[in-house]
């Protein structure tokens, strides 16, 4: 026979067993959550090797807010999300970050890192899959859309992995500031194609040098490259260029370099590789000012940014960047090549 | 031995029984000096020195920078990569590096010492041993030690040659009648 005494200690061994997960499970997936009123999706964001972002699909609703909250166990990665100007920054192991955002178009928006973590880290990404409840193919047709320059670049058979070696390149210091007057005097005897935005991004710097060649006989060799260099950084507005200049140096400096030049931190293995592959490509660009450089245009470097390196270590940029982003982005690639910024006075 | 005495009898006041004390307590200056006075001998004049410093899985390079006292110290640090962090003990010197972006700091060493610096994000299991040292010379300590011993030694030298220890009785009387 039990006594009195016996069946309590029974009673509250139970309630303790059963009742105490209950109530802390029911408090972080029932109270909380209710409570809390929205959707907390919790994200581990390891380097690429590890797993990289986990869970990297996530699918929500229109309308929907969620709260997105990333925690990191191995080294310091950064979280960005394309398309809403969400930059968590730095978040570093240990740490946990969140953001709440509502989701009100159908779609695909990217979350990636921003980081460099890894040799891998540009593998980095995640996406967010937004369902409209009345339309449930909406996001597939809007992510099928194709991109008009890449169609365009087809259609004129320009082949955007093609080599572009220059016949021509200059041989001295190129100044885009020299040629900013040079091109106020001779306005008027440049050819109006100059001063059109589509045949520049068009062109490249070693074509144009060939027709103002023909078209300016008087000028020396140099203040033909200062008048190019003058035009092909000249669309950049100030605001755009800070912007550009920021994201040239989280997501392309590991591996062009700061300036531009190719040597980045993560070059050097990219390019030890070439050695012992078949391709013979994927050598990280240099953006200085010699061939094949010169031979690049800018509507082929909006496409490469787009679409990424066939088969070579170039990462796509066209879930992270839009249009008008890669636009910018390509023509801040002739900064670097053209008017490097000054180092900072020390 | 036994010819020293005529002679510490023969000299002038400084070696009288008085000046034993005169002897001890300039030489105990002088060793105070060497161990305490600012060393006067400046190696240069205060220059600006630059480094530039890699940081990766688990190391600085270099992990050893050495700079005068007043020297102006820019180190210019990259990481090679993951995000590393830089903290300079003594001067709290702080800065952050990514892959692709190198970060520039610039202070005056005007603590003299040795401190250490150390990678203040965590990059990996061996973070911990991420370390490196700036020495802010000049190393004086090295200097002070050879000048003590040579006080020293020549201290105890004229010390013993003056005053034998081989005549028990009198240096006695005078230890004592110092006390
Ligand atoms: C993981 C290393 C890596 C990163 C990160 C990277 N690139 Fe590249 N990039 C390369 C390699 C390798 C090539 C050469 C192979 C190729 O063209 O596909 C290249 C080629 C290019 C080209 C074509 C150059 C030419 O002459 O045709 C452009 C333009 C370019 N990158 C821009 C960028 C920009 C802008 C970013 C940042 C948004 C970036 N890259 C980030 C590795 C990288
Ligand atoms: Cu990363
Ligand atoms: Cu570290």
């Amino acid at each position: 026979m039990i006594d009195q005494s016996e069946r309590l200690a029974i009673i509250a061994l139970v309630l303790i067993l059963i009742g105490l997960p209950i109530a802390i499970f029911g408090y972080q997936y029932g109270l909380r959550p209710a409570l809390a009123g929205v959707r907390t999706i919790d994200i581990i964001a390891a380097a690429p090797e590890d797993g990289g972002f986990q869970p990297d699909a996530i699918e929500v609703q229109k309308g929907e807010t969620v709260r997105l909250r990333f925690s990191v166990p191995d080294v310091t990665h950064g979280v960005a999300i394309a398309g809403l100007g969400v930059d968590l920054g730095h978040i570093d192991p240990g740490q946990v970050k969140e953001v709440e955002v509502t989701f009100d178009q159908p779609g695909k928006v990217t979350f990636y890192c921003n980081a460099w973590c890894s040799p891998n880290h540009w593998r980095m990404r995640g996406t967010i899959t937004i369902i409209d409840p009345a339309d449930p193919d909406a996001h597939r047709r809007i992510e099928a859309a194709p991109d008009p320059v890449i169609e365009s670049l087809i259609e004129r058979e320009m082949d955007i992995d093609a080599p572009h070696d220059a016949a021509i390149s200059p041989n001295e210091p190129v100044s885009a500031a020299e040629g900013g007057p040079l091109v106020e005097n001779y306005r008027a005897d440049l050819p109006v194609d100059f001063f059109d935005p589509l045949w520049l991004q068009r062109q490249s710097p070693a074509e144009a040098f060939s027709v103002l060649k023909e078209t300016l006989p008087n000028l020396t060799d140099a203040q033909r490259w200062n008048i190019i260099a003058h035009l092909w950084t000249d669309s950049l507005a100030e605001s755009e260029l800070t912007w550009a200049q920021t994201e040239y140096i989280k997501n392309c400096a590991a591996c062009h370099g700061e300036t531009g030049n190719g040597d980045g931190p993560a070059a050097a293995a990219i390019n030890a590789q070439l050695a012992t592959t078949a391709m013979n490509n994927d050598k990280v660009a240099s953006f200085a000012p010699a061939s094949p450089t010169m031979g690049a245009t800018t509507e082929i470097y909006y496409a490469k940014l787009r679409r990424g390196g066939m088969g070579t270590s170039m990462p796509g940029f066209g879930d992270i960047f839009d249009t008008e982003e890669t636009w910018r982005l390509a023509h801040y690639i002739w900064r670097l090549t053209f008017a490097p910024a000054k180092p900072s006075p020390q | 031995m036994t010819d020293s005495v005529p002679k510490r009898s023969g000299l002038n006041s400084l070696f009288q029984p008085r000046a034993k004390g005169v002897l001890l307590v300039s030489l105990a200056l002088l060793i105070i000096a060497v161990v305490a006075v600012p060393w006067p001998l400046q190696p240069s004049a205060p220059t600006t020195r630059r480094f530039t410093m890699v940081s990766r899985q688990f190391e600085f390079e270099p992990n050893t920078i050495q700079v005068n006292q007043g020297d102006t110290v820019i180190i210019t640090l990259t990481a090679d990569d993951v995000v590393h962090g830089f903290f300079l003990d003594g001067y709290g010197v702080k800065m952050r590096v990514e892959p692709g972006q190198s970060q520039t700091v610039q202070f005056v060493a005007d603590k003299s010492g040795k401190f250490r610096y150390r990678c203040s994000v965590s990059c990996g299991t061996m973070h911990p041993f991420m370390l490196g040292e700036l020495v802010v010379g000049p190393n004086t300590t090295f200097g002070r030690a050879v000048a003590l011993i040579g006080v020293v030694a020549i201290g105890v030298t004229v010390y013993l040659w003056k005053f034998p220890l081989r005549e028990p009785g009198e240096s006695t009387t005078e230890v004592r009648s110092k006390k």
